[in-house]
């Protein structure tokens, strides 16, 4: 399975990645803003998106917003430190999937990854 | 106070430009104090320093590149532990290791290998504290950067900061560093939408 991973920073990309491999996920691409992301995203294959929401460029919201006006079905988990309820709520009604909020501990990336995929 | 006085403030440490001018000019122009300059506006310097933003821009920066070197190095050990754990396992299976003291010294030196996989992975774990004082650090700059533009706007004069920046979280001052500390809140909103949505 290839996963999208979209995070302007390269040290939390590694960290995903790092959890991702942990639990059996290693073919992964990466984008660093939205439009990076939808680049990787046009090239093909990806099944899942794992995304951050404060980036420069496009941000994830955005990003998540074109991703659902092309594609409504890909699993899209958003990985951030926006921890408010309407930051939340905001999120789920652009069509992210699940919602992690920063620092989270690799069990939580593995069980939302689960649920999306179950 | 002017434009040039705010943005020296902003350079921080640069002096104020309505310094008295040394009443000679210095005998030797090698020796002499470098002259008082001054930002004529709010973009940073060529060089990345003096500008209280372009600094702190650098300090994240640098962050994430020294949090990347610590990254390589806690790979480089995972992969060390593989090794010993394959050499290890190797032994095992050598006839001469077959003794129940042998054996039980192995599963204990496995063990201990086990243990420091487990601390290398949780180290790298924590390395998403780097992201989050970035963040912090984003939602500082944001503020300076409002006031500075408040400013400008207040005296028509000098120029706003550049604009192409990252989204800057609304709640970052409630984010700390204890990993899922949000996760329950973040679950019961999502299982509220939900049920919101199927009802």
């Amino acid at each position: 399975m290839k996963i999208l991973i979209v995070d302007d920073s390269s040290t939390m990309r590694r960290i995903i990645i790092n959890t991702l491999s942990r639990i059996g996920y290693t073919d992964v691409v990466e984008g660093d803003n939205g439009k990076s992301g939808l680049e990787r995203l046009g090239q093909g294959g990806v099944e899942m998106i794992i995304t951050d929401w404060n980036m420069p460029e496009m941000d994830g919201l955005e990003f998540v917003k074109t991703v659902r006006g092309q594609n409504p079905v890909i699993p899209i988990l958003m990985v951030t430190t926006n921890a408010a309820k309407e930051d939340i709520v905001e999120a789920l009604q652009a069509g992210v999937n699940n919602y992690v909020v920063k620092p989270f501990t690799p069990e939580t990336l593995k069980e939302k990854i689960e649920s999306l995929l179950g | 106070m002017d434009q040039s006085e705010i943005d020296a403030l902003l350079a921080g440490g640069a002096k104020s430009p309505k310094q008295p001018e040394p009443s000679a000019p210095a005998k030797d122009p090698v020796i002499a104090p470098p002259a008082v300059t001054v930002a004529p506006h709010s973009e940073p310097q060529a060089d990345g320093s003096g500008h209280v933003i372009s600094e702190l821009d650098t300090v994240t920066a640098v962050t994430e590149r020294e949090s990347n070197k610590v990254m390589d190095q806690l790979d480089q050990i995972g992969q060390l532990v593989n090794r010993q754990q394959r050499l290890v396992t190797e032994i095992m299976s050598n006839e001469g290791a077959q003794a129940p003291g042998v054996q039980k010294a192995i599963l204990e030196v496995m063990s201990a290998s086990k243990e420091i996989q487990d601390k290398v992975f949780e180290a790298m774990d924590l390395m998403q504290f780097q992201d989050i004082t970035r963040q912090k650090l984003e939602r500082i700059l944001h503020h300076l950067r409002q006031i500075h533009d408040y400013i400008v706007d207040l005296l028509g004069t000098g120029l706003k900061s550049d604009t192409q920046r990252p989204s800057i979280s609304h709640t970052i001052a409630q984010t700390g560093t204890t990993p899922d500390e949000n996760k329950a809140h973040a679950d019961a909103v999502i299982e509220a939408f939900k049920t919101q949505k199927k009802g």
